[in-house]
């Protein structure tokens, strides 16, 4: 069955040799956008969260069918060719990452917060910081990548 | 102040301790990392492997016919087609797949590769094994039984390595103690749950492959896979791609890249295997527990005078790093403390379980749970603050432990005093008698009460183990165009040791940190190097960079000191140029002109620098007597928590941790080291445990072992001492897992502050404290005889069935209305997807669901309807998305258990994929908003071949629905005035997971303030959730006492089962006090509208 759904602002379609393929295979496999990482598989871990039509997803958890039509957002899509967004800048800043394998899912659940709520109260950070695991930093870094994240925002907001 | 570079000083160090961009941060931001995974080669195949199903068992037939039949599938494997070589890090005794035996639920048995995942986790179905099912040996106890099955039939007794020793007098040291303090500590099996699992693709080029793995220790892996696939090591060429987290969990001791190396050699194609989630817990090697006996003497005035330990650690069925881990736990702890004398006895004891390892701390964590806990007994017996007993013994540079590790750099008292200060510990500790609170039998309504603790811990840089040489060796070259390229076999696995090393390099050759580059290892190409494990990276490979680059930047002057005709002693090299020590900036020349001149011209050379490091450190004997490092790190870590003794929760306040690992090259990178640390220490504390059953967790996955998260953290104070090792590059040593080291123990030492209860077997639980504070409302306690689990993933791997792989690939369909989907439900052999989450769980637990047809609810218009109509009634179509709850300020306004039970399940990303229907179709109490709906009276209407009806929630818990029927929409009306409601959802491991018990109520009040109506609901602990209309409270003034007595009723209603979240005893207590709180709550609230 062929499915069509925005993907990074580009129209995409793919073929789906099965109704029960996950988006998190259908990113990784047939269109390889291999940014987006398979961690549990049971939507507990968030490495594989990407936004889809404004809203953070588990990939993992999500029927590819179930996107036609839907417009959705990887950590391939965020940084522009001489720049990055300025929530990838932040955890470059603040060094709010070891291993990286769960950065992508961070990336996007910190963009996902930021666009519906510019100013989140450090309570929101936290419980959206706490939807991806991260098994290496501890988490104190990424906490403060969101606050400069919001900072570079605002600095270029005001530009 | 410690003693300082004599040539250097601080000031001149311009690249070394500064916070420098890290070398790998942006790609793994833009998602450019290419880990495993990632991967993709032409033609490459896809590998699944057979586990046994069993803990011991005898191979009695392997067929592999109908899997080999199976179109797409190129290549099966089995240990027939193996070299039947065992491999090892130290006790080769592994099989690549098993020979005759098969020893733990996991062990690798046969792999199919094939051309896509799906084919090849379907054709490992169909391989039909007839196990001979042996006796097994299921813990220390039963492997160290007379007569206890034999784990290997060669090793008798399951004795797999044992050592003793005495060093000094230990019977005279004990004699001569004022005070003993004695004790038994359990450790747990933790695993490393990198988020990126073990995996390798490997490519056959004749005789020689080539294998991209996330290995931390390319060379170590080179030189055992050569071992199991019967090839030299030069024909194996070990790539690093790059690693999402190690922890010792990837350091080539499981036998995945080399199953995936077999097959690429029987497919002649290159092939990739990645674990599952599932087989990481099953299949890899997490850390070895061990009962640890440790008896202290000491004398009156605080002096430690004798030591001595027993120990037997689990190894399970495979050895790995096991034993060099045994060694660490006996003896390396006693280069933290001024003992005269220590004797122990280890024992490694093989066990029908999933094979133990190295895991950050190497057996440390496990002797500091022990000793460090026995120090704080001891202090209480002494009644010496603990911090003081501490540092009263701490040793200091200069000191020998009994083992011969010299001790040369050594700020172990400043890190006390810096731990101290950061967590207040003085002022905290002002109204407190020495030595321990003990507060008694907890009494009701008892208040949480604090405590401090503190734990700390020595490691080391680097560890002889290997063979005799500690080593590691690097290139370091410099181009024309002035820049430098480190080339080492040493990798990243996310420490940043990529960016120190760059820093090293720099700050040696006189270059701006942006001007040197480093690669990936890749052992065709690079020197030999050991690899990320022991805390060594830092201190050995930098050191062997730094030499590198000394002698790269001796080359350099002699080169400038011919071009620029003046002698070399004149020269220095600053910020990219070379020129005259003093002279003026013209008489600077540019680093790469100076090479491009000393290569380009005739019998030019190239600037190319060899460097090496061996630790000097010593080879130690059988008995562990030698200097194991060259130097060693230490760590103050102090914790304060609350307890609530009414549940025995524990609430991490706040921890500060303080390491002396000599010069801080990069503080951002350390810092994150030690934060990092601190989290698993807090995981291996209190979060990170399965339930068991005959020899496998129950539900190896992410749901029943969560790690911790960012709300799970307390607050952190990381420091580091002010301190510096001579022989160091820049003064600097290791810090990679004394972080985690006496977290457990600290945690431990303060929960026993707080509440007088000491806990001594890992983990730490709500319910050991809650059981201590409370023998007596366990003393009836009737305990069940366990049953084996029921279904789900248990019952999967036990019929050795390990994928889940599904039958065939279903259809989907979007329906276009209720009675559409109704239509396909009634066909029986379709199911409804909604928001993707049990969806999903189905597939991973279960392997899939039998349905031929996947309908979506969510393109029905009227299921995505929401409502709240004139007369206040909330309807909620089953395809809205439990998000919009949260969005909806009304539902703050009015039904606040709702808006309690959106904050419980967690975070937008599961609120926006839990739909309506999804979270009340299953009709599962344990779920957040059918309970609150049940306490706020909500209906639901299904519809089905026979048309729709609303039913009451609570007896559509009662009744269930039929298989034909589909939840279309809830509805509760809006509360009436004076109403309070409120939900509750415990979870006992203070970490987001299914609850140990959730309880909601609603309470209205008359206009006279009495009672009108109150009802109570408790879900996880029954098959239906319990629904309690507390009608004798109706007319009564009410109060906190009156409402917890109202529902001592509750613990006779509940039927809790035992499981991970607490036992049956533990979750009928919670049911009570969570039942009582949320009534009060209700009752609140009331009072407010």
């Amino acid at each position: 069955m062929l499915v069509k759904f925005r993907i990074n602002g580009d129209p995409a379609e793919v073929n789906l040799k099965s109704g029960d393929r996950l988006l998190v295979d259908v990113l990784r496999e047939d269109l390889r956008l291999t940014g987006t990482k398979h961690g549990c598989g049971i939507g507990a871990c968030g490495t594989c969260t990407v936004i889809m039509d404004g809203y953070p997803i588990a990939s993992c958890l999500q029927l590819a069918a179930m996107c036609d039509g839907a417009d959705i957002r990887t950590v391939e899509g965020l940084a522009g060719t001489a720049t990055l967004h300025p929530v990838q800048q932040a955890f470059v800043n603040k060094s709010a990452l070891q291993c990286g394998i769960c950065i992508p899912g961070h990336v996007m659940a910190a963009c996902a917060l930021l666009e519906r709520n510019p100013a989140p109260t450090d309570a929101e950070i936290r419980a959206s910081v706490d939807s991806v695991y991260c098994r290496c930093t501890g988490y104190v870094r990424i906490l403060e990548a969101y606050k400069e994240a919001i900072m570079l925002a605002r600095k270029a907001a005001r530009k | 102040m410690s003693p300082r570079d004599p040539r250097l000083g601080t000031a001149s160090l311009l690249v070394v301790g500064k916070d420098v961009p890290r070398t790998d941060a942006v790609p793994k931001v833009t998602g450019a990392a290419q880990y495993v995974a990632d991967l993709h080669l032409p033609g490459m195949l896809h590998a699944a492997v057979l586990r046994s199903p069993h803990p011991h068992a005898r191979i009695v037939s392997l067929d592999v016919s109908a899997a080999a039949a199976l179109p797409g599938v190129k290549s099966v494997v089995t240990g027939a087609d193996t070299a039947r070589r065992k491999w090892g890090a130290f006790r080769p005794d592994l099989y690549p797949l098993a020979i005759e035996k098969v020893r733990y639920v996991g062990d690798e048995v046969a792999a199919v590769a094939a051309a896509d995942p799906e084919t090849a986790r379907a054709a490992v179905d169909r391989i039909l094994v007839q196990y001979e099912v042996l006796p097994a040996a299921l813990s220390l106890d039963q492997a160290l039984a007379p007569g206890a099955p034999l784990v290997h039939d060669d090793t008798p007794g399951n004795v797999a390595h044992q050592f003793g020793f005495e060093r000094g007098n230990v019977d005279a040291g004990f004699k001569a103690a004022d005070v003993v303090v004695e004790g038994t500590w359990e450790s747990a099996r933790q695993w490393h749950t990198a988020l990126e699992t073990i995996g390798c693709v490997a490519k056959w080029d004749g005789g020689r492959v080539t294998m991209w793995c996330n290995t931390q220790t390319p060379f170590l892996a080179r030189g055992r896979y050569s071992i199991a696939l019967g090839v030299p090591e030069s024909q194996v060429r070990v790539i690093q791609t790059e690693v999402g987290g190690g922890f010792g969990g990837k350091s080539g001791d499981d036998n995945a890249s080399v199953i995936c190396a077999l097959l690429a050699r029987t497919s002649g194609r290159p092939v990739k295997l990645i674990h599952t989630r599932e087989e990481e817990f099953l299949a890899s090697h997490p850390r070895m527990p061990m009962r640890y006996w440790v008896r202290l003497g000491f004398r009156k005035d605080g002096r430690v005078v004798a030591k001595e330990i027993k120990m037997w650690a689990d190894n399970g069925a495979y050895t790995g790093k096991s034993q060099a881990i045994l060694g660490a736990a006996s003896v390396r702890h006693d280069a933290l403390y001024k003992y005269p004398c220590v004797r122990g006895n280890s024992t490694l004891v093989y066990t029908n379980l999933v094979p133990t390892g190295a895991f950050r701390g190497f057996g440390n964590p496990s002797a500091d749970w022990a000793v460090e806990q026995a120090w704080d007994l001891a202090a209480g017996k002494l009644g010496i603050d603990v911090l003081d007993l501490l540092r009263m013994n701490a040793v200091d540079p200069g000191d020998v432990s009994p083992h011969n590790h010299k001790i040369t750099s050594c700020e172990l008292k400043q890190c006390m005093d810096k731990a101290a200060a950061l967590i207040r510990w003085k002022e905290k500790r002002k109204d407190h008698k020495p030595g321990h609170r003990i507060n008694g039998p907890a009494r009701e309504n008892d208040e949480p009460t604090r405590g401090l603790g503190i734990g700390c811990s020595v490691h080391v840089n680097g560890r002889r183990s290997f063979g005799d040489w500690d080593g590691s060796s690097a290139i370091v070259r410099v181009n024309e165009d002035g820049r430098a390229t480190i080339i080492t076999g040493e990798g990243e696995i996310g420490q940043g040791n990529l960016t120190v090393l760059r820093q090293i390099a720099a700050e040696e050759l006189g270059l701006a940190y942006d001007q040197v580059d480093i690669t990936r290892p890749d052992t065709d190409l690079h020197p030999h190097s050991l690899g990320a494990l022991a805390s060594r990276l830092t201190y050995v490979a930098g050191n062997a960079v730094k030499n590198a680059a000394t002698v790269a930047a001796r080359q350099l002057l002699e080169a400038a000191s011919e071009q620029m005709k003046r002698p070399v002693e004149d020269l220095t090299i600053l910020n990219g140029e070379i020129g005259p020590r003093n002279g003026a900036e013209t008489d600077f020349k540019a680093v790469g002109a100076v090479v491009r001149a000393h290569i380009y011209r005739p019998g030019g050379q190239p600037i190319i620098g060899v460097g090496t490091f061996d630790n000097p450190s010593e080879f130690p004997d059988h008995n562990r007597y030698g200097n194991e490092s060259g130097a060693y790190n230490f760590a103050a870590q102090a914790a304060e928590v609350e307890v609530d003794p009414a549940t025995g929760e524990v609430k991490l306040l706040e921890i500060a941790a303080v390491v002396d690992c000599g010069t801080v090259i990069n503080p951002a990178t350390a810092e994150g080291q030690v934060q990092g640390a601190v989290m698993q220490g807090i995981g291996l504390a209190m979060i990170e445990y399965f339930d068991w059953w005959n020899g496998q967790p129950t539900d190896p996955q992410l749901k029943d072992y969560p790690i911790p998260g960012a709300a799970t953290m307390p607050k952190l104070h990381v420091a580091f001492a002010d301190s510096y090792e001579p022989s160091g590059p820049f003064g600097a040593k290791g810090l990679g897992e004394i972080g985690l080291d006496a977290v457990p123990a600290a945690i431990a030492n303060a929960i026993a502050d707080a509440c007088g209860v000491r806990v001594y077997e890992l983990p730490i639980t709500s319910e050991k404290i809650h059981r201590a504070l409370h023998p007596e409302r366990y003393a009836q306690e009737k305990l069940a005889a366990p049953a084996a689990p029921k279904g789900g993933t248990w019952a999967r791997i036990a019929a050795g069935k390990p994928s889940g792989a599904r039958p065939f690939s279903p259809e989907f369909v979007f329906a276009a209305s209720v009675d559409e989907a109704v239509r396909w439900l009634a066909a029986g052999d379709s199911a409804l997807v909604a928001g993707g989450m049990s969806h999903a769980l189905r597939r991973e637990r279960t392997g899939y669901p039998q349905a031929k047809r996947l309908v979506s609810i969510m393109r029905i218009p009227e299921l995505n309807e929401f409502s709240i109509d004139a007369r206040g009634v909330l309807r909620a179509g089953a395809a809205v998305r439990q998000q919009k709850f949260s969005e909806e300020a009304r539902v703050r306004k009015h039904w606040h258990a709702i808006e309690d039970a959106m904050e419980a399940v967690g975070h937008t990303r599961i609120r926006h994929m839990l739909t309506v229907g999804g979270s009340i179709g299953p009709l599962i109490g344990g779920f957040d908003l059918p309970l609150a709906l049940l306490a706020l009276g909500g209906r639901v209407t299904v519809a089905g071949p026979a048309g729709r009806r609303t039913v009451t929630l609570e007896e559509a818990f009662q009744k269930r629905f039929a298989r034909d029927e589909m939840a279309v929409a809830i509805e509760v009306d809006m509360p009436p005035a004076r109403t309070g409601s409120r939900f509750f959802k415990y979870m006992a491991r203070g970490v987001l997971e299914i609850p140990t018990v959730n309880t909601a109520a609603a309470v209205s009040l008359n206009a006279d303030g009495t009672c009108a109506a109150a009802r109570v609901t408790v879900g996880a602990v029954s098959w239906k959730p319990v629904v309690i209309d507390m009608i004798e409270l109706a007319g009564q003034r009410l109060s906190e006492g009156v409402l917890r007595k109202s529902v001592q009723c509750v613990g006779a209603a509940v039927e809790p089962m035992s499981d991970v979240r607490g036992s049956a005893a533990y979750k009928r207590e919670m049911a009570v006090e969570f039942a009582a709180r949320a009534l009060i709550s209700a009752w609140k609230r009331a009072q407010k509208q």
